[in-house]
């Protein structure tokens, strides 16, 4: 009965968040389309510690046909750092996903290109392109 | 239940939604490739509606459909005059066309110090409306099937009545159904509009389980794998889209053993379906025989 239980989302009431902010930084392994991340995490300008963090990555172009096992990210010495090695089927654009849990609870999504050097912020114009 | 299992059975269960109005098209006996501009739609219209103008998610969905409905209406009224591989390419010039519109599309207000809201091709985002309320992975799961299920029983007690059987004769011979008195061009329409509803329903809850649009996520890609599963999964029967769908990200993704070579593979699955069961494996003959067993 939990799908009944799953229907009552569509009527439930109020909301809450905790945004975070979070950046990453990848680098390639050597071996095909794995890659050690770097992530850090902050709220109002100030590190993240004790959180519970689960990368997945989905491609956009793609959607839900490259669903990427979610890793659970482990924290650093660093405050606010956190380490997780990514495992993606292919180069190109990836959207990663963040879930966050513990002391701040928020999903954020990153969008980032991989290749053979390393993982790279996507910048878009912010204006549509002409074709 | 693990969470890797519960993303691939909520993307089964979203796929399934557009993967279901592709067959209802397709036993109509039209070949669409545009239900990805429509389940856009879906995704854009509930996005705006519980991210921007704070609607409860009912009513984002039903806002949805409605927006499915009436765009796809309006898109069936010109194609619907153009007959089979013509139909199949007005229909992705369509899905174009909206992608492109989504492109284009920039409307953003400030709500709680964030802007929220389509930008063109940074796409959209903010829709947080199940996250903020604590819905976890596993009670998005139960909502995305239970809407399934709901979808799936109207498919199968349509199939069963008279107006399903209309539906199947307009699709095998439009010409003899009309001189038996069917008005062909506007029970296409409607299923063309039904159609449209339940994709956009599919697109109004991947977005709020992703939180985040853009214009891409509904390109020519999304809309060769939708057709394909309903191609796959088999035309006797409304499961078998869904079939389609859980060979696909079920068999392929469960086993991970193609990894970058999987639209390879899916490709070759395909091509090889279509030649040894053209209207897939859960066909008419075999939902007979099945039902015949009984």
């Amino acid at each position: 009965m939990r799908w009944l239980l799953g229907l009552a989302i569509l009527f439930s009431g109020e909301a809450f968040a905790q945004k975070a902010e979070a950046r990453l930084d990848c680098k390639h392994t050597g071996k095909d389309f794995i890659y050690d991340c770097a992530l850090q995490i902050s709220r109002e300008g100030q590190p993240v510690t004790g959180l519970d963090i689960r990368i997945g990555a989905d491609m956009p172009s793609m959607p839900m046909a490259h669903n990427v096992k979610p890793v659970k990210a482990q924290p650093t010495k660093t405050p606010g750092e956190y380490r997780a090695r990514l495992d993606l089927e292919m180069p190109g654009e990836w959207a990663v996903k963040l879930r966050l849990g513990g002391p701040v609870r928020d999903q954020l999504l990153l969008h980032y290109e991989f290749d053979e050097r390393g993982a790279r912020p996507v910048r878009r114009s912010a204006k549509s392109p002409r074709k | 239940m693990d969470e890797y299992a519960i993303g691939v059975l909520t993307s089964i269960g979203l796929l399934s939604f557009v993967a279901a109005s592709a067959y209802l098209l397709l036993i109509a006996g039209e070949l669409s490739f545009g239900q990805q501009g429509f389940f856009g739609v879906g995704a854009y219209a509930a996005g705006i509606a519980t991210a921007m103008l704070g609607l409860p998610l009912f009513l984002g969905l039903v806002i949805a459909m409605v927006c499915g409905a009436a765009v796809a209406a309006l898109v069936g009224l010109p194609a619907l005059r153009l007959r089979g591989l013509y139909f199949a390419m007005a229909t992705l010039a369509a899905a174009e066309m909206l992608r492109i519109l989504f492109e284009l599309f920039h409307w953003q207000v400030e709500i709680g110090g964030e802007t929220v809201g389509p930008d063109g091709t940074q796409g959209f985002r903010g829709i947080r409306w199940v996250f903020e309320r604590g819905v976890e992975p596993l009670d998005f799961l139960a909502l995305v099937w239970g809407m399934l299920a709901i979808v799936v029983l109207a498919m199968h007690f349509l199939e069963r009545s008279k107006l399903g059987a209309t539906i199947r004769a307009i699709g095998e011979d439009p010409g003899l159904a009309g001189t038996l008195g069917v008005d062909v061009l506007r029970l296409k329409l409607c299923v063309v509009a039904a159609a449209g509803a339940l994709a956009a329903l599919g697109g109004a809850l991947f977005a709020h389980h992703n939180t985040y649009i853009e214009p891409r996520n509904f390109d020519i890609m999304l809309g060769v794998h939708t057709l394909a599963y309903a191609l796959i999964g088999g035309l006797g029967t409304v499961f078998g889209p869904l079939l389609g769908v859980a060979l696909d990200l079920g068999l392929l993704e469960g086993t991970r053993v193609f990894q970058g070579y999987r639209m390879i593979v899916f490709g070759g699955l395909v091509a090889l379906l279509l030649i040894w069961r053209p209207r897939g494996l859960l066909d008419e003959r075999v939902v007979h025989w099945l039902r015949g067993r009984r």
